[in-house]
């Protein structure tokens, strides 16, 4: 067989085949990149190549004004949504939101359209598509937006309270994404990645059938307008926390794949979430990164990096990724101890348990 | 009955319904405290056994602590003392480094919604401003979150720094957030650790009682 590009291989697991080996996706946190990139001897897209992922990722919207923007510690700024954030211990913090009364009056959400949302795009698109799937993330696309947009206590009281007001706030999102990953997908991307932390620990932020009536309508909506766009787009769901409960809903959209299978709650058995859903999509992440990452031996990381891909991976349809960024608090010793594993235990066929 | 009428308005987190009970109570002439134990916090007690069953959701915890507070602030100029003759204070916010609340916001408000009086310094707190506050209201119980793995030895690093202020003896130590397991809180010698905001009641209740006497 020849050598597959990443991009083949990515796709290749998301048809649920198994391909020469299991798709990476890691992603690390500024702090940790810094500390790799001398040793690997390449920052940003070029040190996540070197350590073997085979997409690449570009996020846009509100996330990557919050999560992603680097600012100076300390300095207070205004995002083109009228969040005001100020940079405390390299975290942007919301200081202010904008809809501080349950009403849209006044309110302009930003424009999607300005050709400059699509420049790092293009970027990655010119310099990598050949050889990696490029992924573009509008995630904190609804539900997590509000939070941003009111404040996370009022937005989810206006689940109950203000209804009305809460469907044209998500509304308005769901436009303005949509709009968006239309955008992307005119670039020729080949994944979309959209999505919001629902779930908790154990279960979800707000009652399913909340979701169902203010958020899932919406989803559905965007996901119907990117699939128009290109009937072949992949289409990836995003949530930290359990979400199990909302997992047969995202299949009524056909969602190729979902992540990040954080082992919590109704999560926490890889094996049965693989049996249950595993014929129906594809899955990323799983890897323990509350407790094992940051604290286990290098041994313990070994073998929970083992065991994902025994539970996620035989058949295609897993990409691993730890269940979120690794992070400045997991010791290098643990980075190695994955890295290893992942070189050992990812091709197929796999070796048994 | 009126009291439990005001008791399932709290819980259902009716905050409109919640003041117009309470009002009706008042001009009835029933007794200003009784409201508040026998109505406002039997509501929320309700809810708090719920959230601890997983039986209901956080919003529906924020909208009961939201009527509780409706209510409580028509009491509040009645009860005596303004309503400061309240239990014991507890010191509570997220470590340093960290801005998650909402998690150490239901752990304040299941612990007002229990009568006890909540110093809640916020997030990003360093240990510092925890050790002043706890000197300053003379608190037995301290209550720190942290959401991150990246923020959790915090928790640790101001457990130290009360001891070498000397007051860690006079102080119960609690310790909670999502990464934060019981193991965890035994490592860094806390007193207790909770797993969700109801809980935390029950544990502030174990650890203030009294040492039984022999």
């Amino acid at each position: 067989m020849a050598q597959l590009t990443s991009r083949e291989r990515f796709i290749g697991t998301l048809q649920r085949h198994e391909v020469d080996k299991v798709p990476l996706l890691n992603r690390f946190m500024g702090p940790v990149a810094a500390k790799l990139a001398p040793i690997f001897g390449a920052t940003g897209r070029e040190l996540e190549i070197k350590l073997g992922n085979d997409a690449l990722m570009v996020q846009i919207g509100i996330n990557a004004e919050y999560s992603h923007k680097v600012v100076p510690e300390g300095a207070v700024y205004t995002s083109e949504w009228g969040v005001k954030y100020q940079r405390v211990h390299g975290f942007n913090q919301p200081l202010e939101h904008p809809l501080k009364e349950p009403s849209l009056a006044g309110y302009v959400f930003p424009d999607p359209h300005l050709p400059s949302r699509m420049t790092e795009i293009r970027e990655v698109m010119d310099a990598y598509h050949d050889r990696y799937a490029v992924v573009v993330d509008l995630s904190c696309t609804l539900f997590e937006a509000g939070f941003h947009l009111r404040g996370m206590e009022n937005f989810l009281m206006d689940a109950y309270e203000n209804e009305d007001f809460m469907r044209q706030v998500l509304q308005g999102l769901a436009d303005y994404y949509t709009a968006l990953g239309v955008h992307a997908i005119e670039q020729g991307v080949d994944m979309i990645r959209i999505g919001d932390d629902v779930g908790v620990q154990s279960g979800l932020l707000l009652p399913p059938a909340k979701w169902r009536t203010l958020v899932k309508p919406h989803l559905q909506r965007m996901i119907e307008a990117f699939r128009r766009a290109n009937p072949r787009i992949l289409l990836k769901y995003h949530s930290c926390g359990d979400f199990y409960t909302i997992i047969p809903d995202l299949l009524d959209f056909e969602v190729d794949l979902i992540g990040t299978m954080q082992p919590c709650g109704q999560l926490a058995d890889p094996f049965r979430i693989k049996r249950e859903f595993g014929a129906r999509v594809s899955f990323l992440g799983g890897l323990d990164v509350q407790q094992l990452l940051p604290n286990g031996s290098p041994a313990e990381v070994r073998d929970g990096v083992r065991r994902v891909l025994q539970a996620y991976a035989p058949g295609g349809g897993y990409v691993f990724m730890p269940a979120h960024y690794i992070n400045v608090d997991v010791p290098l010793a643990n980075i190695w101890a994955l890295l290893q594993a992942l070189q050992d235990f990812r091709d197929y066929p796999l070796q048994a348990a | 009955m009126l009291l439990d009428e005001i008791a399932r308005s709290v819980s259902g987190g009716q905050a409109v319904q919640t003041s117009r009970l309470v009002e009706q109570a008042l001009a009835d002439g029933l007794e200003p405290g009784s409201v508040l134990n026998d109505g406002l916090m039997a509501g929320l007690t309700v809810i708090g056994e719920r959230f601890k069953r997983n039986d209901c959701y956080i919003p529906e915890v924020l909208l009961a602590a939201k009527a509780m507070h409706a209510g409580m602030s028509l009491l509040r100029p009645l009860l005596a003392g303004g309503g400061e003759r309240l239990r014991d204070k507890i010191v509570l916010g997220t470590v340093e480094s960290d801005i998650h609340d909402i998690g150490k916001n239901l752990v304040g408000m299941m612990l007002e919604g229990a009568g006890y009086r909540v110093i809640d310094l916020g997030v990003n707190v360093p240990a510092g401003r925890f050790l002043a506050a706890l000197e300053e209201h003379a608190a037995p119980v301290l209550a720190m979150s942290a959401l991150l793995s990246t923020t959790m030895p915090r928790l640790q690093a101001t457990i130290a720094e009360l001891e070498k202020a000397g007051v860690r003896e006079r102080v119960k130590v609690l310790v909670g957030g999502a990464p934060v397991t019981r193991e965890y809180a035994q490592r860094i010698g806390a007193d207790g650790y909770a797993p969700e905001a109801a809980s935390a009641v029950d544990l502030v209740r174990d650890l203030l009682a009294p040492a039984p006497t022999v």
